[in-house]
């Protein structure tokens, strides 16, 4: 059996699934394509550098990071958005 | 069992970003393993689709499990640093599978009656040139077999210009399944491009016989 073709997955596609990737949560077959990828793509291999990056960013955020005028704004922003306005 | 694994520079896990801990002394690295998640590394076939900037020995804790391109484990730790694998060998990877895709277009472009542009794929010292080159002859794709495989080449070389190894070998192996037109041609390939990674890096056999 032929082993599965790295083109088989698009920048589209693994850019879909990368939190999947990133939480563990993909089959194995689906997790090599993704890797097989990133072998071969500089350009989705800097977008899972930036991902990580960012989510070790915001683990280091405590609530109280947050300026309370953002922090208000933000919650204005959500009570629209759930209210469907 | 022994094994290979190719890291980032400064044995930096390309997928999981974490740092593998280096052998010192002439003793292993201490072993890694992580929950609910393995350890990867090659069989000598696997080698092409794996390419990286390092190539290390490694140790695999039993039990380990054959998989398509790759071998997974519960815990690994490093051996040694395969150093006849470093910058130089990756790049001249890239080139030696180019050049097969060369061969294959120049071919191609000789049984079309365009022996002219086959000369000029020929004569192109560079694969900078050789891509410029090629890329002029892929015009028409669809038409014939030849302008098909000038474009495989135009993209192979280029990666190879770029020093983007793993790249330009993918290409090479799609080129020889459109030169045949036979997808087995691809594996066929890839255990054409892990003889060459052997043979460079200086790899001795390591056991398989479980896989």
């Amino acid at each position: 059996m032929s082993a599965a073709r790295p083109q088989d997955l698009a920048c589209r596609e693994l850019v879909e699934i990368l939190t999947d990737f990133l939480d563990g949560a993909l089959d194995e077959r689906t997790r090599t394509q993704v890797e097989q990828h990133l072998v071969l793509c500089p350009g989705c291999t800097e977008y899972l550098r930036q991902f990580r990056a960012t989510i070790g960013s915001a683990r280091k955020l405590a609530e109280e990071d947050l300026p309370p005028r953002v922090r208000e704004n933000l919650l204005d922003v959500f009570r629209h958005w759930r209210h469907g306005s | 069992m022994r094994a290979w694994k190719f890291l980032d520079s400064g044995r930096v896990a390309p997928f999981g970003g974490h740092v593998w801990p280096a052998p010192s002394a002439g003793a292993p690295g201490e072993w890694l393993r992580f929950p609910a998640q393995e350890i990867f590394a090659c069989r000598s076939a696997d080698l092409p689709w794996w390419i990286g900037p390092e190539l290390w020995e490694i140790e695999l804790e039993a039990p380990v499990r054959g998989l398509e391109t790759q071998l997974a484990a519960p815990g690994g730790r490093l051996i040694r640093r395969v150093v006849d694998w470093d910058a130089a060998a990756l790049r001249a990877y890239g080139v030696a599978c180019a050049e097969r895709a060369r061969a294959l277009a120049v071919d191609a472009l000789t049984r079309d009656g365009r022996a002219e542009e086959a000369a000029a794929l020929t004569r192109a010292r560079s694969m900078l040139e050789l891509s410029r080159v090629a890329r002029g002859f892929a015009g028409d794709a669809r038409e014939r077999q030849s302008s098909n495989l000038a474009g495989y080449l135009a993209e192979s070389s280029m990666r190879a210009s770029e020093a983007a190894a793993a790249a330009a070998a993918n290409i090479a192996a799609n080129a020889a399944v459109a030169a045949v037109k036979d997808p087995t041609a691809f594996d066929h390939e890839r255990q054409w491009q892990a003889q060459w990674i052997s043979e460079r890096a200086g790899l001795t056999p390591v056991p398989v016989a479980a896989m």
